[in-house]
């Protein structure tokens, strides 16, 4: 790669914030020594991570259907949508990963415990009511 | 209290850490050689250990090695502390911050408030480096970032204890002597790349170094039988994420490495290891190739894109010419 050629396709950076994120490329110059470039994206990456986030917009969507139908508890959608397992927020949020499961189907998190609910909420980064709606 | 601290933007997150922590010893190493002295270049493709539920690549070895190597090289005395207590840990990152010691830290990515939405994925191996506290906010110099930062303590001890695929729990590392400090010298860089190319010619099994890259290949070629057009695709954009994604320096740290091996050879007076820098830099445009490709899988409806052996057998090339690069570079150590 010559150090013209270094993308600069910026899709997710946000340019005025202080710590102002860059990637950094080395680059060859005309006389064929590497020098150090930074830049703010390249497009095949930007798309593959645009693509991971449409999937998974996709799969809550699908999620949110089913909580809809009355198939699924509002957590299920909210731990898709914000790329959570029951494994992974069970360690977060100190409940068990059975537990995490169970609340999963509408039976048992209508009986959940209010601390139980906030312990999740917590992990998740939202608040309780914006945990127990799907909008 | 702020220590004093150069902060330096970097390609990749524990090199940039390395190499800010040796400058504030008054150690002047360049983030390529860091690499280099590290031997951070590596491949490894393994479907037995995931990560968000997908296979996972790796061009690099594992976190935290890259630090240790380079340290033992130069004889630097490091110390690393690992904990359970989270409060216990920040106790322990107070006291040696107030001795006016940078400390680095290991972090996930998912908490990190300073990261756009689409980068927090629950990625355990970033690096930064503490360099001061004011009130309850704490200074931090993370190399991806051009600019120091801030952290409140409760973000910072959630990023230290984040959870998933090999969780940091807590990892903190700092320089603690330069009593048998050592300048670097031939030695050392050809110590570290024969490690190397040990690492990426000579392991027994066929996922890790410059066969791996073929070993990709082959899963690739099935990845439609196996998981479907989408999750096929959703694979491949895992591939080109971690090739990719903040902190490579482009195309998996070949660049990088490449332009390691051209510093050494103008240190070492060795005019091959440039020959092989400028080949090396050439596979890095092929991995640049690669993911340009692969791009096309994301955007356009069934029917317009390549298939998957295309792509396969662009892995196939790469594979076969870093194998020959590697070799080469071996053989001009042993021989001297």
């Amino acid at each position: 790669m010559k150090v013209n050629e270094v993308p600069q396709d910026n899709a997710f950076l946000q340019e005025e914030t202080e710590i102002c994120l860059r990637d950094r490329y080395y680059a060859l110059d005309e006389e064929g020594k590497f020098r150090e470039v930074p830049s703010v994206g390249w497009k095949p990456k930007n798309a593959a991570i645009q693509f991971a986030w449409n999937n998974r917009e996709e799969e809550a969507d699908k999620i949110r259907e089913q909580v809809v139908q009355g198939k699924l508890s509002p957590l299920a959608y909210h731990m898709e949508r914000l790329l959570m397992t029951p494994a992974i927020l069970s360690k977060y949020a100190g409940l068990s990963r059975r537990k995490i499961v169970r609340y999963c189907k509408p039976k048992y998190f209508s009986k959940i415990k209010p601390e139980e609910l906030s312990c999740l909420a917590v992990a998740l980064n939202i608040n309780v009511e914006e945990l127990i709606s799907i909008d | 209290m702020q220590i004093d601290f150069e902060h330096r933007h970097a390609a990749h997150c524990e090199n940039g850490v390395v190499r800010n922590l040796l400058n504030f010893y008054g150690i002047k190493l360049s983030e390529p050689m860091v690499l280099g002295l590290g031997s951070g270049i590596f491949f490894s493709h393994m479907p037995f250990y995931k990560m968000h539920g997908m296979a996972l690549t790796s061009f690099r070895p594992f976190p935290g090695t890259i630090f240790t190597r380079v340290t033992k090289a130069l004889g630097i005395d490091i110390q690393w502390h690992k904990f359970k207590n989270p409060d216990k840990s920040m106790d322990k990152l107070d006291e040696i911050l107030f001795q006016r010691i940078p400390v680095g830290l290991r972090v996930g990515a998912y908490n990190l408030s300073y990261f756009p939405k689409e980068y927090r994925f629950h990625f355990n191996a970033h690096n930064l480096c503490v360099i001061g506290k004011e009130g309850d906010e704490y200074i931090i110099s993370d190399p991806v970032g051009m600019n120091k930062h801030r952290l409140s303590s409760a973000d910072l001890k959630k990023v230290r204890f984040a959870w998933g695929t090999s969780p940091p729990k807590g990892r903190m590392y700092y320089i603690k002597s330069l009593d048998n400090y050592r300048p670097l010298d031939e030695e050392m860089i050809d110590k570290a790349t024969r490690k190397t190319c040990s690492d990426m010619l000579h392991i027994p099994f066929p996922m890790f170094g410059a066969q791996g890259i073929a070993y990709l290949a082959r899963r690739m070629r099935k990845w439609e039988k196996l998981y479907g057009k989408r999750g096929a695709a959703l694979n491949l954009a895992q591939v080109i994420r971690m090739l990719e994604e903040i902190g490579t320096g482009g195309a998996g740290f070949r660049f990088m490495y490449a332009a390691f091996l051209q510093e050494a050879s103008e240190f070492l007076n060795r005019p091959l290891w440039n020959n092989l820098s400028m080949e090396l830099s050439e596979t890095g445009d092929l991995w640049r190739d690669f993911s340009y490709h692969a791009a096309r899988f994301f955007k356009k409806r069934e029917g317009e894109i390549g298939s998957y052996d295309d792509l396969a057998h662009k892995l196939e090339v790469i594979s076969e010419r870093e194998i020959d690069i590697f070799t080469r570079l071996e053989k001009s150590i042993k021989r001297e």
